[in-house]
C-alpha cells in the first residue's frame, strides 16, 4: 500500500539522519543506536501489522493498531512531562542568577549608599 | 551573617514591586514610620519604579528580569538579612495593607512570643471591599490548602501576603516558588517546622488597583500545578 511506502521512506530517512548526526558529532553512538531500535520497530510495525496485533493480543488490547496508538499517547505525556519538569529547572536557575545579580549590589555597596 | 557596617537596623520591610512606580513611594513613605528599614525589591519594572521608591527612601535591589512575587520575596528576605535585620517583614507593594499591621505582626516576635506571624483577614477585622467572589473563594482555598497541599488546618487565611519572621526563622524557612505559589509554600513549610508561629488580625482594603493586580481565581489551578511539578522534578 503506498502509505506502508511513504512511511518506510520516512523512517529509513529518520535513521540515516540520526547516524549522520552521529558522524557530525552530535549525537553518541549510544544514542543513534536507540534510534535504530525505535525506528526499527516503528518499520515492523508499518511493514507488518499484524506483528502488532500478537503483541497486542498478549497485552489484552484488540488490535495492533490501536496498541501502537496508546503506546504513542503515553510517550508524548511522558515526554511533555519531562519538557514542563525541565522548564522549572531552567526557570530556577534563572530566578538564582537574577537573585544574584541583584544582591550583589548589597555585598559591595555600603547601607547609607543605597538609600541615597 | 551581621556585615560591620549595618546600621542597628532591626525591623526590615521587604516590599516587592512590579510596574508600581504610581504607588510605591506612598507605600514606602507609611511604611518607614514603621519599620527600622525598607527594602523594595523592583521584579524587573519597566517603569521607574526603583527610582520613586528611592526617592522615598527605600533601599532597592533590583532584579534585572521579571521573575514573580515569590523570587522577589526571596531575594528581599536575603537582601534583609545581609543588612543586618533581625525581624523581616513581607507587605505588598499595591498599598493594600495598612502600614500599622507591621507593629502589630512584629509584636509576638519582639516579646518573644513566636517565630512567624501571619496577618490574617479572616480573624475579626472585616476586609474593606473584598468582592464576594472573594469571599466565597477564600474558604475553597482553605480546603484545598489543607487537603492537597498540608497546610495545617489552623490557618485562617491561607492566600495571605502579610507575614513576618525572625531572621533564624527566616533562614530556616525555604521557599522555591517563584510565582504566587509561595504563599501556600510558606504556610505549609512553617506549619509543619517546629517553629512557633501565630496568626494576627490585620485589615485589608481592597480599592480597583489593588483588585486589578491581584489574584485571579484561575491562579488556584497555576499553583496546584506548580507544587505538584516542583514536587515531582
Amino acid at each position: 500500500m503506498p502509505i506502508q511506502i511513504l512511511l518506510l521512506i520516512v523512517i529509513i530517512a529518520a535513521d540515516v539522519v540520526a547516524w549522520k548526526r552521529v558522524r557530525e558529532g552530535v549525537i553518541p553512538v549510544r544514542e543513534a543506536v536507540l534510534w535504530t531500535c525505535v525506528w526499527l520497530a516503528a518499520a515492523i510495525a508499518v511493514a507488518l501489522p499484524n506483528a502488532t496485533s500478537v503483541i497486542a493480543q498478549l497485552v489484552g488490547v484488540g488490535r495492533g493498531v490501536d496498541l501502537v496508538v496508546y503506546g504513542a499517547i503515553i510517550l508524548i505525556f511522558f515526554l511533555l512531562f519531562k519538557i514542563f519538569v525541565h522548564l522549572d529547572k531552567l526557570e530556577s536557575t534563572l530566578t538564582d542568577i537574577v537573585r544574584k545579580d541583584a544582591l550583589k549590589d548589597i555585598k559591595e555597596k555600603n547601607i547609607n549608599e543605597l538609600t541615597d | 551573617m551581621k556585615i560591620p557596617y549595618a546600621k542597628p537596623h532591626e525591623v526590615f520591610a521587604v516590599i516587592p514591586a512590579w510596574n508600581e512606580a504610581s504607588g510605591v513611594g506612598d507605600v514606602v513613605k507609611a511604611v518607614r514610620a514603621h519599620a527600622d528599614g525598607v527594602l523594595v525589591v523592583d521584579d524587573g519594572s519597566t517603569d521607574s519604579t526603583s527610582e520613586q521608591a528611592r526617592a522615598a527612601g527605600a533601599i532597592v535591589v533590583r532584579h534585572r528580569l521579571n521573575r514573580g512575587q515569590g523570587a522577589a520575596l526571596k531575594t528581599g528576605t536575603e537582601a534583609a538579612i545581609k543588612l543586618g535585620a533581625d525581624i523581616i517583614v513581607h507587605v505588598d507593594a499595591d498599598g493594600q495593607h495598612e502600614p500599622e499591621m507591621i507593629d502589630a505582626l512584629v509584636a509576638p516576635i519582639r516579646e518573644g512570643k513566636a517565630d512567624v506571624v501571619f496577618g490574617s483577614r479572616f480573624l475579626g477585622i472585616d476586609p474593606s471591599g473584598m468582592p464576594l467572589i472573594r469571599r466565597l473563594y477564600f474558604p475553597l482555598a482553605r480546603l484545598f490548602n489543607v487537603y492537597l497541599l498540608g497546610v495545617s488546618k489552623h490557618v485562617t487565611d491561607p492566600q495571605s501576603g502579610a507575614r513576618a519572621f525572625s531572621t533564624r526563622a527566616a533562614q530556616q524557612i525555604v521557599f522555591h516558588q517563584d510565582r504566587a505559589a509561595h504563599c501556600s509554600e510558606i504556610l505549609r513549610s512553617v506549619t509543619r517546622s517546629n517553629l512557633r508561629w501565630m496568626e494576627v488580625p490585620i485589615h485589608v482594603r481592597y480599592t480597583r488597583e489593588t483588585l486589578k493586580k491581584g489574584q485571579k481565581f484561575s491562579e488556584a489551578f497555576r499553583i496546584m500545578w506548580q507544587l505538584l511539578i516542583h514536587r515531582l522534578k
